[in-house]
């Protein structure tokens, strides 16, 4: 159905909420990093939100079609073409075999966009998810991102013409940013234990640079003042004062802190680990990280709650199903 | 309360407990932890495991998976189903179900791993992380790790080697990356501590073995890693499930509760046994069933012999500390 002829820098198969209750196996829950713009495509092709979609890190890469099918891009407008002539983003189109499409580079604003196909992706479920864990080498396609030659096939469809020129609504376009407000709670090694006040307040007052080093296993951030830790070592975790006795790492957002450098947990990283976590970034915000370009954006962290966190996914939730959400 | 207090609640010590606090842990993550002073002591784990196994039977609203540590279980839930408060009415349910675990008996295989010390390959990692990661990285003297855990540990390279092989060690419950596990020593007089590697190797040989903190492992895979390594083992995961001893699961390990200990083999041996393993039916994995009686286990590390020969160590390490490079 869908042929890669250039595999860019890195397109995997992705879908949403990736493998949910694995990570005491070891196996983080994978799954699209901006899982906005993937489930916003799939709603456009009339897809279930969370079904797999071709996830594209940074662009430069190109595809050809073995069938005629209605596809959707979503997520950063990297100046796609269908045999060298511009298509739309956050709207349904129908491409045709032999059709070429090709990307350019990522945008100012983003880093990350799908490809939605009607009827979706059909890769084997492995432990209910078609996504793929780069890391460990399983699920999604054979376990590995895309390279030329791979070809993908897709679910089936009826009626996918009537989809042709469904478009999101504009007033629930994601925005796209180079400081990104992401909102934390903070936990479970904080202060007065394990982090300074002064330390805490630095992490919520600065500006964090997204490090160049950043991928799908973690998103790094640059170095924080020796002031953030309230001990003078790990004790029986390690010398450093960001080691810890090993304990289960959130995956969906945790902020580690490793040795001196945060990273945030997500996609395929580690489930468990000798490091300590300080703070989580709420479900309904990780999209953001996705969409982050590394060795450029900046983000600013919100402290908030677990009550305001459940408020933001209900909102979220709400707004995919929302009648006008595609005109 | 603190604007970055993460203590909800907490329960308090009895004849058979330690203190209990439950810390906020992220969106949809809670952590239960025994002990206000973090340190590791397997009677925290065979309480834990206990709980957890209560946790499990409960059938909780919500509740998606844990994440049980050496001295912390990670719940991860669905807040659009329960809160903490909820949650935690559960978990305090499920504690006071398991009085003493004095009296406990515990299934526990033992598995033996064929291990080579100061092989080539977990060699050619460290060579390598002096050359990308870090040069004047202090835990590398001599070109490997092992010199270094001896000065951490106020003695020479053949006591590490004789503290290694000189115990079981005792899976506390799996994570990080698929199919490991986290290695604690029976015996506390082998309790070998050291820093974790700052910042992590980008590169560990699959089978590498090694120690960061007090917590040993064997990795599944080729990886990342912080671990002081000392040698190499045989594979402890296939994900392709061809080999005999992988044909119901690609782990090796149970999700905890194993014991290893490890006998010694030449490079040539240790290659043979892998290569059987990853291409082959060849090689049976040396595995007893076995159990831990707690009440034996607990008159061992009260033993005379023991707690001086852990009291002494501890005060190596003590003075060790004052003189180490840190990493």
């Amino acid at each position: 159905m869908i042929k890669v002829l250039n595999g860019g820098i890195e397109i995997v198969v992705e879908d949403w909420p990736g493998r949910v209750g694995y990570m005491g196996l070891g196996m983080s829950p994978s799954g699209a990093l901006d899982n906005l713009a993937l489930q916003l495509g799939n709603i456009i092709v009339g897809n279930d939100p969370g079904e797999a979609g071709i996830e594209i890190t940074a662009g430069y890469c190109s595809f050809e079609f073995t069938e005629d099918r209605v596809i959707c891009l979503t997520g950063t407008d990297m100046s796609a073409t269908v045999n060298g002539k511009p298509v739309p983003v956050w709207e349904a189109f129908k491409v045709y075999e032999g059709d070429q499409l090709q990307f350019g580079h990522f945008a100012d604003q983003g880093f990350r966009a799908y490809i939605l196909i009607a009827g979706g992706i059909d890769v084997p479920l492995y432990l209910e998810s078609k996504s793929t864990c780069l890391f460990g080498a399983y699920g999604g396609f054979e376990g590995r991102k895309l390279k030329p030659g791979d070809e993908l096939m897709g679910g089936e469809v009826a009626d996918q013409d009537a989809l042709i020129g469904r478009k999101l609504n504009p007033q629930y376009m994601p925005e796209y940013k180079n400081t990104w407000d992401v909102r934390l709670i903070v936990g479970p090694a904080s202060v007065p234990d394990y982090v300074t006040e002064e330390g805490m307040d630095y992490l919520f007052s600065h500006e964090h640079k997204v490090r160049h080093d950043s991928n799908r296993s973690g998103y790094r951030l640059e170095e924080l003042p020796s002031f953030f830790f309230a001990r003078e070592n790990g004790g029986e975790g390690g010398d450093h004062p960001s080691n810890w006795i090993e304990s289960g790492y959130n995956m969906l957002g945790a902020v580690n802190i490793n040795g001196n450098f945060p990273t945030l947990l997500i996609g395929d990283g580690p489930t468990f680990g000798g490091l300590m976590c300080s703070a989580n970034i709420i479900y309904a915000d990780l999209w953001k990280i996705g969409q982050t370009i590394p060795g450029r954006d900046k983000i600013r962290f919100i402290q908030t709650t677990q009550e305001e966190a459940k408020k933001a996914r209900i909102q979220q939730l709400q707004m995919l199903k929302k009648p006008d959400l595609v005109m | 309360m603190g604007k970055y207090d993460v203590i909800i609640s907490s329960l308090p010590a009895s004849d058979c407990r330690k203190e209990i606090f439950f810390r906020q842990a992220g969106d949809g993550f809670l952590q239960v932890e025994y002990g206000k002073i973090p340190t590791v002591e397997l009677m925290d784990s065979f309480r834990m495991l206990a709980v957890d196994a209560e946790i499990r039977k409960m059938d909780i609203p919500g509740l998606i998976e844990t994440l049980p540590g050496v001295r912390t279980n990670l719940i991860h839930f669905d807040p659009l189903v329960t809160d903490y408060k909820g949650l935690i009415s559960y978990l305090t349910e499920a504690e006071n179900k398991i009085q003493s675990v004095d009296d406990m008996v515990i299934d526990s295989r033992i598995i033996t791993l064929p291990m080579t010390f100061e092989d080539s390959k977990t060699k050619s990692a460290i060579k390598l992380y002096e050359k990308s990661v870090r040069k004047d990285a202090p835990n590398d003297m001599g070109g490997y790790n092992l010199e270094y855990t001896a000065l951490c540990n106020g003695c020479t390279v053949q006591d590490i080697k004789d503290m290694v092989m000189g115990t079981y060690w005792y899976n506390s419950g799996c994570g990080f990356y698929p199919g490991n596990a986290f290695w604690w020593p029976m015996d506390p007089r082998c309790k070998i501590c050291v820093p974790k590697a700052n910042p992590p190797r980008t590169w560990t040989p699959e089978g590498a073995v090694g120690i960061g903190g007090v917590s040993l492992c064997t990795y599944p895979s080729d990886s990342g890693g912080g671990n002081q390594l000392f040698g190499r083992t045989i594979p402890v995961i296939q994900m392709k499930m061809v080999h005999p001893q992988y044909k119901e699961s690609p782990f090796l390990y149970k999700r905890y509760g194993d014991r290893i200990r490890f006998r010694e083999v030449e490079e040539d041996e240790l290659n043979e046994i892998c290569d059987m393993v990853n291409n082959g039916t060849g090689y049976e994995y040396e595995i007893e069933e076995g159990r831990i009686v707690v009440k034996d286990y607990l008159e061992f590390i009260n033993s005379e012999e023991v707690k001086t020969g852990a009291a002494d160590l501890v005060r190596r390490q003590q003075e060790a500390s004052k003189i180490i490079p840190r990493v």
